[in-house]
């Protein structure tokens, strides 16, 4: 047998014994394993002491085993220490031979874990083209992620300034990241903590055993039966940020003696928060898993989980209206209906996912799995829907006092009394103003009576479905040849259907829905057919079709997505030095199904002819690589191929006394998403110009310091993302109709430091505590866009350039009796002074940490945070950062244009204190019952914005010189809250 | 310690009852129906309108406590009418300036409205008295009653009535002001070959500045320039001009057909225009304006009309426009024969 365990034993004292006779002499080995899931834990620290003197030392494998030999028989203290880990003290007798501990598992330290990553805030702007998604980081005994994983969750803080779907997340060995969008799939096991608890992480560029991974680490959640925390356990959390109330059980068995393991986690989170009005919880979660170990050599498992619910959701709002309402946590989703809350925005999943895995270990050093894996389900959004009829939404501009009058004259909005009147409602916050007037949209539809007396709603709820259907099929495996190699692989296909429909919600007391694209009629209100948004139902039936509850209507296709990709690493490791090499190939296609014929893109009928309506022809033509190509909406779009290939390498050094120096490097090649790649996949099979894919270049270097309870990582990183595309669709005032919006070739560069550190402190059991991410994510290219109308896709703007988008000049000003002047140099050309970089938003680009945290040894454990978060700026819209739009209608752009216009906004640093409190009790060292109590923004600072976005309208000014922004929209972080967590296990 | 267990967590429950209403209750019951509002009316239409005129023929902003009352004789449904609508009583019709888009969703036709006047404006636009509020821009004499607090607090929706009847007017009556901003119907009126449209040169397709580059095709030219719908579309507008209809148009120094390009196309802003047709009423023209983002815009008029073989009977409200007649259609229904059959179905 080959020893897989790689040993860095210091036995000096023990060589003077090494004559000794062999019976007086023996060992001891083990593995050194989390209690919470036995994951081995490596690198340890195991010292064996004899009345208080070091005998001897050395560290765990990587896969947590150590062996001492070559002791002399009698009566060891053990200790065992790992970062993040409460040390362990075992006694061993040594007895003539090498004894086998099997597990010495260590209690994670982080009592915190209790708190744990349910409370990410889910938000959901992807109405607003604003991907919120919080990146999470987990706990992993890494300092530094200790801290930023929940610590800084609240700041919406995007480690390294990295996107979510730049995190990988794998479930079982399977990436779970969205097919359609590559976002990071967390609320598929929202509330299901306890089954989804054990887990591991690599960090920025490392490897996994489980895949290839990004630039941003890659998390793999084990999610098997054996893998979850044996006994019963049940929580109870309150918390006033989100949700009222968490309720949680679980119970696993364990590995029984007849080789069957089964586990089982529900949880149920209800009501609402103490900020957001509107929001609220009907979550509820399952999770049940099977397993059965055959033999030494195979293991079979079966999960099944998913979190169905629904939640109200939150909005952004302007400045003007946070302040009007007096309350930056103002929601417009929601308004009083027979004087109750209702919200309009709500998000309704259910998503089971299902997953069998067979793992082999035909010996110790080789594993190997097939996983199947199958998401399905419905993922359900509501929303307003009306058709002509005024809009709806109590924050819509005309409502605010602004719309009326403006100080600069310019802006041509001169009647103060208007403005007197709109003031007044929201600053008495008249609800029917104020909010969303329910009463009122009923009676529009209990009146709307059509010809034949049946009551056509004007104003309906619909829901916008996104249906998965994600197959995953995974073949990994991994096994060390000889004593200095290991090696693991995989293969992964997936097949992926996801339906974008919408349905009839609810009719608000109407009997019925036309589905006509209320959006076609601002244009073709003449022409029947090409309002249509089921051209071939209304050409059977000579209308519309009268739409009840449930019903499908507006667009409705199929994105396809097929992958394949297959990876492996090799690890080669000499005493301390350690180097991996990974490599990755891929393919990947798409296309467009569309199930309905919509009247606006009608394309070819059936025999390859043009489409006509009452002599109307209703065909149109764009051109594609200069060919002229019929418009499609139904019917299969052309399938984009990518042939992705990606590499990675690693290098380490541990040196001795706990120091570890290692850096990586990757080039990736990924697959542009669905999601990017159609300009606008709700109406046509029209893809984005110059598809390319996403280049990105990554190098980390860093020191790791875990010894006598010292721990501590330094990291640089260095990021360059290049050629990636972005879809957006807005109104463009300057066109006066909806557009799309096509980006493409857009670079940006992350680099910069992290630093996290957990030292002891002058007292015992206290210890500083820190984290530091200090950044420059910018943007570094000129992207090109291309915009069309919508309802046409005739073209505004063919591959332009994005001019103002990398950054802005500033212009070299004096002043000049007192006024500022820009200066021009001898042509009468403005003189550009320098250039203002524009970064990537959303997240804190300097973050730092500082606590103390103190435990006691009677399970008590106290801690005191204090964060700053700086840097941060707000997420651009293209539209300004083009010439059309700075130039202003008359054309000429003038540096004040330029200034205003192209400016990024930048908020404002934020200092935050949070605390936590937490104890735990064991009773007969079998019941095990605690609490923690986490208090967040202790000194409830209500204007810490998280993000927001621009607008993409336009104001023209009384002088038709320039344009005027629309305001931009926030996020404001809760003030003060807390989250209450008690459990009780055994 | 199960005690405290048990207390936070009833306390978490109860501290916060009403948050957990839409967990439990997903869907608050349907609202009931709004009564209509009863109002006493203390001034009629026609007084209202003489205000203006007794304020020597400008706007004038009611500090008087005036509520007038009349039955909704339009609907912007259609898309004629947009952002108003006419009311009227006994003794005349006018024009309520209410900003809204689907106004007809509130008010029906002949569903009673009043108007607490205080506050709001009456003003003039090229001949037609309206009720609006103020414009301290001076641009107009009134702008629109926008904010739905403004018009919750002014105007009201009291109750359903049958739609009104519309009068019958001859020639004659054509003029007079107690006919404007009524429904009115006028018979037999012959297609009169003349149009009306402004539109707009847009060489650099900025669709801004129309000051500087509107154009005139107007009765001056050739008949109607081949333009034989009620109104134009955009789609309609960019087919008319690309069949060159208006080729032989002055625009600048040179005519519509210098800015025809290459591909066919013209460097001319494309945009939904509303055009005024020219009929005849015995002697007096009367121009039939419809607007370019009309449901009907582009709907021909019935080529018998458009020969002169046959005449219309339109129902509709009776406007003007610097002194000549002007009339808006509400709906195609407005559209009937001498014999009073319908053009359209």
């Amino acid at each position: 047998m080959i020893k897989k365990v790689l040993l860095t034993i210091a036995t000096i004292l023990l060589c003077a014994f090494t004559l000794m006779a062999q019976r007086d002499m023996g060992g001891v080995k083990g593995t050194v394993v989390n209690r919470a899931g036995r994951i081995p834990v490596a690198h340890a620290v195991i010292t064996l002491s004899q009345d208080g003197e070091t005998v001897a030392s050395g560290q765990s494998g990587e896969d947590g085993k150590f062996l001492f030999e070559g002791l002399l028989n009698g009566m060891y203290a053990m200790r065992v220490e790992a970062p993040g880990f409460v040390p362990s003290n075992v006694n061993v007798t040594v007895e003539g031979y090498v004894k086998d501990l099997i597990f010495v598992s260590l209690i994670a330290e982080q009592v915190v874990a209790e708190v744990d990553d349910s409370s990410f805030s889910e938000f959901d702007m992807d109405d607003s083209g604003y991907d919120d998604t919080p990146t999470i980081l987990f706990g992993t005994n890494d300092p530094y992620n200790d801290i930023v994983s929940f610590g800084f969750s609240n700041i919406r803080f995007k480690n390294r300034g990295y996107t979510s779907e730049s995190q990988d997340v794998y479930l079982a060995g399977v990436r779970m990241n969205d097919a359609v969008t590559g976002y990071s799939p967390y609320s598929l096991w929202s509330g299901l903590n306890e089954a989804t608890r054990s887990k591991e992480t690599t960090i920025g560029n490392e490897t996994s055993d489980y895949g290839f991974g990004g630039y941003n680490g890659v998390t793999n959640i084990h999610a098997t039966p054996s893998s979850v925390r044996r006994g019963w356990r049940f929580s109870a959390l309150s918390n006033s940020a989100l949700y009222r109330l968490r309720l949680m059980a679980t119970y696993a068995s364990g590995e029984l003696d007849n080789g069957w393991s089964y586990a089982f986690n529900v949880s149920a989170r209800v009501g609402g928060n103490d900020w957001v009005k509107g929001v609220y919880y009907r979550n509820f979660a399952y999770y049940a898993g099977v397993e059965k170990k055959f033999g030494d050599a195979h293991r079979l498992s079966l999960v099944t989980f998913a979190a169905p619910g629904q939640r109200g959701a939150q909005n952004a709002s302007t400045q003007e209206v946070y302040d009007l309402m007096g309350d930056n946590m103002y929601n417009s989703n929601w308004g009083y209906q027979n004087g109750k809350v209702r919200n309009a925005r709500v998000r309704k999943t259910f998503e089971p996912v299902t997953m069998l895995k067979y793992t082999a270990t035909p010996n110790e050093d080789v594993e190997a799995a097939i996983t199947v894996l199958w998401r399905t389900g419905k993922n359900g959004y509501t929303a307003m829907d009306w058709y002509d009829a005024a809009d709806p939404r109590p924050d819509y501009y005309r409502n605010l006092p602004s719309y009326y009058w403006v100080e600069n004259e310019d802006y041509d909005r001169l009647n103060k009394e208007k403005y007197y009147w709109a003031k007044d409602v929201w600053e008495h916050d008249l609800p029917e103003y104020t909010h969303l007037d329910w009463d009122r949209l009923y009676n529009v539809n209990y009146n709307s009576y059509d010809d034949f007396g049946r009551l056509r709603s004007k104003y309906v709820i619909e829901e916008r479905r996104v249906d998965q259907n994600d197959l995953n099929i995974n073949a990994n495996v991994k096994g060390q040849l000889g004593r200095h190699v290991s090696m693991a692989g995989g293969l992964n296909f997936r097949i992926n259907r996801t339906e974008y429909y919408k349905k009839v919600d609810d009719l608000l007391g109407g009997e019925y829905y036309l589905n006509i694209d209320s959006f076609a009629e601002r244009d073709f209100a003449s022409s029947p057919a090409m309002v249509q948004n089921d051209l071939d139902y209304f050409i059977a039936h000579g209308e519309a079709k009268a739409l009840s509850r449930g019903d499908k209507y507006g667009y409705d296709y199929y994105a396809q997505i097929r992958n394949a990709n297959a990876w492996a690493k090799v690890d080669l490791t000499f005493g301390g030095f350690k180097a991996n090499l990974a490599l990755e190939g891929g393919y990947t296609t798409f296309w467009r199904d569309g199930l309905v014929r919509k009247g606006l893109f009608a394309g070819l009928d059936d025999n390859g002819n043009e489409f006509s309506y009452n002599g109307q022809v209703l065909t149109t033509y764009e051109k594609v690589n200069g060919e002229l190509k019929p418009i499609t909406s139904k019917g299969r779009s052309e399938a984009p191929e990518f042939y992705t290939y990606s590499a990675k390498l690693g290098l380490q050094y541990q040196f001795t006394g706990g120091h570890r120096l290692y850096a990586n490097a990757g080039y990736f090649n990924d697959a542009p998403t669905f999601s990017q790649a159609f300009i606008s996949p709700r109406t046509r099979n029209s893809l984005v110009p110059n598809l390319e894919t996403v280049k990105t270049a990554s190098a980390d270097i860093n020191w790791q310091y875990s010894n006598n309870g010292y721990n501590i990582r330094l990291t640089g990183f260095w990021t360059k993302i290049m050629d990636q595309t972005d879809m957006m669709s807005f109104y463009d005032d300057s066109q006066n109709s909806f557009t799309n919006f096509a980006m493409s070739g857009i670079d940006q560069r992350h680099m910069g430091i992290e630093l996290g550190f957990s030292i002891p402190f002058f007292v015992k059991n206290l210890s500083l505590q820190g984290a530091l991410s200090w950044g420059e994510y910018i943007y570094t290219s000129t992207p090109r866009m291309t915009q069309t109308v919508d309802n046409s896709a005739e073209v505004i703007f063919d591959n332009q350039i994005v001019p103002y988008w990398a950054a802005s000049p500033v212009f070299k000003t004096a002043m000049i009796n007192g006024e500022t002047v820009y200066q021009t140099d001898a042509n009468g050309d403005y003189i550009v002074d320098r250039w203002q970089k524009h970064y990537v938003p959303s997240t804190p680009q300097l973050a730092g940490s500082l606590g103390l945290n103190y435990r006691t040894n009677s399970y008590w454990f106290f801690e005191l945070e204090a964060q700053y978060f700086a840097d941060s700026y707000l997420d651009m819209n293209p539209l300004y950062r083009t010439d059309m739009a700075v130039a202003g209608p008359d054309g000429i752009t003038t540096p004040v244009e330029v200034d205003y216009m192209t400016a990024q906004e930048r908020f404002d640093p934020v200092f935050l204190l949070n605390a936590s409190v937490g104890k735990s009790w064991y009773i007969d060292r079998k019941y095990n019952f605690g609490f923690s109590l986490n208090l967040q923004n202790l000194t409830n600072n209500l204007g810490v914005k998280t993000g927001g976005y621009e607008q993409t309208r336009l104001i023209d000014s009384a002088s038709m010189e320039r344009y005027y922004r629309f305001d931009s929209k926030y996020f404001y972080m809760q003030g003060f809250n807390y989250m209450l967590n008690l459990y009780f296990r055994f | 310690m199960k005690k405290l267990y048990t207390i936070l967590l009833t306390a978490a429950l109860c501290a916060s009852c009403e948050e957990f209403q839409p967990v439990f209750t997903l869907k608050p019951e349907a609202p009931e129906y709004q009564k209509p509002v009863e109002m006493e009316v203390n001034t009629t239409i026609a007084a209202l309108k003489d205000m203006y005129v007794a304020n020597g023929n400008k706007p004038i902003t009611i500090e008087d406590d005036i509520i007038v009352g009349g039955q909704v004789t339009t609907s912007d449904k259609d898309g004629n009418l947009y952002k108003s609508f006419y009311i009227q009583d006994e003794t005349a019709g006018i024009e309520v300036k209410v900003g809204k888009n689907g106004l007809y969703n509130e008010y029906k036709l002949g569903q009673w409205v009043y108007v607490k006047c205080e506050g709001l404006t009456v003003g003039d636009y090229n001949g037609m008295i309206q009720i609006g509020y103020s414009d301290p821009s001076g641009e107009y004499e009134t702008s629109y009653i926008e904010h739905s607090a403004i018009i919750n607090t002014h105007v009201f929706k009291g109750p359903y009535a049958e739609p009104v009847e519309p009068v019958v007017i001859t020639e004659a009556e054509l003029h007079d002001k107690v006919n404007l901003g009524r429904l009115v119907t006028i018979r037999d009126l012959k297609y009169d070959d003349h149009v009306f449209i402004l539109a707009y040169v847009d060489p650099n397709g900025d669709r801004k500045d129309y000051t500087n580059n509107g154009i005139f095709i107007d009765e001056e030219g050739p008949d109607n320039y081949g333009v034989t719908t009620w109104a134009c579309s955009e789609q309609k507008w960019v087919e008319y001009l690309e069949n060159g209809n208006f080729d032989s148009v002055e625009v600048g120094s040179g005519t519509v057909a210098d800015y025809r390009q290459e591909d066919g196309s013209y460097a001319i802003g494309s945009m939904a225009y509303a055009v005024s047709q020219y009929f005849r009423m015995g002697k007096t023209d009367v121009q039939v304006r419809t607007s370019g983002y009309a449901r009907f815009s582009d709907t021909e008029i019935p080529q018998e009309v458009l020969d002169g073989t046959a005449t219309v009977t339109l129902t509709g409200i009776l406007t003007e426009y610097k002194g000549a007649s002007q009339f808006t259609l509400i709906d195609l229904d407005g559209v009937i024969t001498a014999d009073g059959k319908p053009w359209y179905k």
